[in-house]
């Protein structure tokens, strides 16, 4: 009843401005929403102290708004790595060899030193796509994919993410999956896990490629709590297998009293290790399971973004991350946004300093930092304005720095007081500007 | 009109868009001076000081009579012009200042189509009534000077008063006219959206800076004549495009007065409209 | 811990039904620092670059990855 009501209303509402107006009536009507692309570009340098890593990239994500709240979001991003990062070997007072994995020559650090292996400079390009649409009048439906090419490392992935409101639109849940399949292809050949570093030109340990699988699920809920606050809970479920072993990386094997690497003989006539290093190895699966809370709250102009994250899985590594940002509004149209972020992780049940020569080899052995217990700790300040053009423009400067501990009973004489964890601290520096057409 | 007018032309001569430009500000002000409320001495100010006797009435007049009565039998009496005697309980200014329900019902009495007697030439109003053409005279000058400028000139031109806004001709420069819809944020934050118009008329019902605010409900500026109060859930901004600016601003106030059904009642009209909430 | 997440997260959302604001009361909601993720490029970039140095990844969204850096 009521649409027949509804639907009268058109006509004769034509009909009684016709009279009204009198004469002839305008043509009809021809109006259509404009679609917009919105364009968020950013360079950015991340660099670490001590001759570590080094990143300049460049990011761009165009979306285009399509009427009746559709998105179509496209992302490039191209990164150029140099510098080096630890090989996982322990530093001595003696210096060290070690053939690149390219096999074809070597490079020596110095004693004291704590060694780097810089084969993995790089430009990566990555590309994303995302389509966002309504499905009914509370669903929303988001897919999409992503790739990247790196000359060791190419990534494919696609996912999907289903949305309902509930409560007056003062609540939403979404589910979502990702599926990704990598292809790692290390120069030289995937080494043999727990084979020792060969001379130069022996690739007698070495395979082929690899391939990694991941597939990720991710739960949450959205609530509007007042008008002023708004709060997310997600609950993210994440399966990787496959090659999982960084295949650059290595462990120092030493003398089980002494705790210095055992030096070794290359073969007469080539170049090769002076120590005994063995490849690393690592589980070809890992489940993490993650819980990520965070709140948004307006307080006259100012907005304060609290954010915990915990991560555990089945390396033994459990995680918990704080992020608190504050928005401070100056004047009309600039703003400024302090940033500070607390990390802190538990080492990985395969992580060791290094392996005893003679004892039994374990299964999984890895000496990368970033499987160690650390605390990490970022503190940044982000300065943003409009420009005259009604457009965005912003720089942050942020401090990162990762403070870490050998695990009590993992050193062995000599190695206390000279070998500790790869301290790193690093400067992120980003400009982004922000505009619409 | 009581909000900015303008007038936008595509003509060669400065002298051709001034002729232009002095048309419609002539018939703006016409349709103001005719009609306004706030003028004693016209048509209006007769009608609402005869103190329940009929008053003759001119042809033009008569057309906007009958447009009401027949828009207040289509709107199930929500749209009533002797709803503008509700004013005088309800000034909308931000504040938490809500009128006394007891002074909003006597006002109600005096409110009500039915109770006056339209003949098709005379119109009697009991005493203590009142007409008010605000909820239509904005959107019916715009459509009247946009015809003639039709009418008298070829020169595409977009006719705009405070936000009713209607076009004569497709812009030669372009293929329409761009037409940004205010977003609830302001003007400083960019429109919210962009609108191309060829042909037709956009109207704008919304209170981003008409309202009250008291114990944590905000009551919009649209009085439902039939209660005497705002209504409840209604949009913060409603544009509708239709093809004269009578019709938009009409569906527009319609949307408004169906509160949380707004949307709903418009996608039922099969019109271009963007509700902000 | 499994069990003890999924209770939690039930317990959230039976609780959400009676929170929340009319749609009128939406103007510091829609606000652009006002979303959950008020400036996605940042939020990518900082995702990659925690992927890379640490053992954790993802949360708010997917697990980000796809990377020869971790």
């Amino acid at each position: 009843m009521r649409k027949r009501n509804s639907k009268q209303i058109s006509a004769t509402l034509a009909t009684a401005t016709c009279a009204l107006l009198g004469g002839t009536m305008p043509v009809p009507v021809q109006a259509q929403e404009e679609d917009t692309w919105d364009f968020n570009t950013s360079l950015l340098y991340y660099g670490e102290d001590d001759d570590r890593v080094e990143d300049i990239s460049l990011n761009v994500i165009a979306t285009r708004n399509y009427i009746d709240d559709r998105f179509l979001t496209l992302g490039l991003s191209i990164d150029s790595l140099t510098g080096a990062t630890p090989s996982g070997a322990i530093t001595q007072n003696v210096p060290q060899t070690f053939t690149r994995p390219s096999g074809s020559s070597t490079y020596t650090v110095p004693a004291n030193a704590l060694p780097l292996d810089d084969t993995f400079l790089d430009t990566r390009v990555a590309l994303s796509a995302n389509w966002q649409q309504p499905l009914a009048r509370l669903y929303e439906l988001n897919i999409g994919a992503s790739a990247s090419i790196e000359y060791d490392y190419i990534h494919f992935g696609v996912n999907a993410k289903l949305s309902r409101d509930f409560n007056n639109r003062n609540t939403t849940v979404s589910a979502g999956l990702a599926l990704a399949t990598d292809q790692i292809k290390p120069e030289g050949g995937v080494p043999l896990p727990l084979s020792p570093m060969l001379d130069v030109g022996n690739v007698s340990n070495r395979g082929g490629d690899e391939s990694k699988e991941v597939v990720d699920v991710v739960f949450g809920v959205t609530q509007v709590v007042s008008r002023n606050l708004l709060m997310q809970l997600n609950y993210s479920f994440s399966d990787s297998s496959g090659y999982l072993t960084d295949p650059y990386r290595i462990v120092s094997v030493v003398d089980g009293v002494s705790g210095d690497t055992v030096p070794r003989t290359p073969t007469p006539g080539l170049a090769g290790p002076s120590h005994i290093f063995l490849f690393e190895s690592r589980p070809d699966s890992r489940t993490k399971h993650s819980l990520y809370g965070q709140a948004k709250y307006y307080m006259d102009g100012k907005v304060l973004d609290t954010s915990y994250r915990y991560m555990t899985d089945d390396w033994d590594i459990d995680s918990h991350t704080i992020d608190v940002r504050l928005r401070w509004p100056i004047g009309a149209t600039s703003y400024l946004e302090p940033h500070l972020r607390f990390y802190s992780q538990t080492h990985a049940e395969f992580y060791v300093t290094s392996l005893v020569d003679g004892a039994v080899l374990p299964v999984y052995a890895s000496n990368d930092y970033r499987l160690g217990d650390f605390d990490a700790l970022t503190a940044g300040l982000k300065f943003g304005w409009k420009t005259g053009g009604g457009n965005d423009m912003s720089i942050r400067l942020e401090a990162y720095q990762q403070r870490g501990s050998i695990p009590a009973g993992q050193l062995i004489g000599n190695q206390v007081g000279l070998v500790s964890y790869p301290d790193l601290d690093a400067i992120i520096a980003q400009f982004s500007y922000r505009f619409g057409k | 009109m009581g909000s900015p007018c303008e007038l936008l032309c595509e003509e060669e001569s400065e002298g051709g868009a001034r002729t232009i430009a002095m048309l419609v500000a002539d018939e703006a002000w016409r349709v103001e001076d005719k009609f306004s409320r706030y003028l004693s001495g016209n048509i209006v100010g007769q009608i609402n000081t005869a103190a329940g006797a009929p008053v003759e009435v001119d042809s033009e007049t008569a057309r906007l009579i009958e447009f009401s009565q027949q828009l207040h039998t289509m709107s199930d009496g929500r749209f009533d012009i002797t709803s503008g005697v509700l004013r005088q309980a309800w000034t909308f200014d931000g504040s938490d200042r809500v009128p006394n329900a007891n002074i909003v019902s006597d006002i109600l009495a005096n409110v009500g189509w039915h109770n006056v007697d339209w003949d098709g030439a005379a119109i009697r109003l009991p005493a203590g009534m009142e007409i008010d053409f605000g909820g239509v005279g904005k959107e019916y000058a715009v459509d009247r000077a946009a015809g003639l400028v039709r009418e008298r000139h070829e020169s595409p031109c977009l006719v705009n008063f405070g936000g009713d806004l209607a076009v004569t001709e497709p812009p030669a420069s372009r293929p329409a006219w761009q037409i940004g819809i205010e977003s609830l944020q302001g003007e400083s934050e960019g429109p919210e959206r962009v609108i191309n118009l060829a042909t037709g008329a956009l109207a704008t019902s919304g209170d981003a800076r008409r309202f009250l605010q008291k114990d944590g409900v905000r009551f919009g500026h649209i009085i439902d004549p039939t209660t005497g109060w705002p209504v409840k859930d209604a949009p913060r901004s409603v544009t509708v495009a239709a093809d004269t600016c009578v019709q938009a601003g009409m569906l527009s106030t319609l949307a408004m007065l169906k509160g949380a059904d707004a949307e709903d009642f418009l996608a039922d009209q099969g019109v271009d409209f963007w509700c902000l909430r | 811990m499994k069990k003890g997440i999924v209770i939690a997260v039930l317990a959230v959302v039976s609780g959400c039904s009676t929170m929340g604001v009319e749609a009128w009361d939406r103007d510091i909601l829609a606000k652009d620092e006002m979303q959950l993720t008020s400036d996605p490029l940042e939020a990518a970039v900082d995702d990659h670059i925690y992927f890379s140095k640490e053992a954790s990844s993802g949360g708010r969204g997917f697990g980000g990855g796809g990377c020869g850096c971790n």
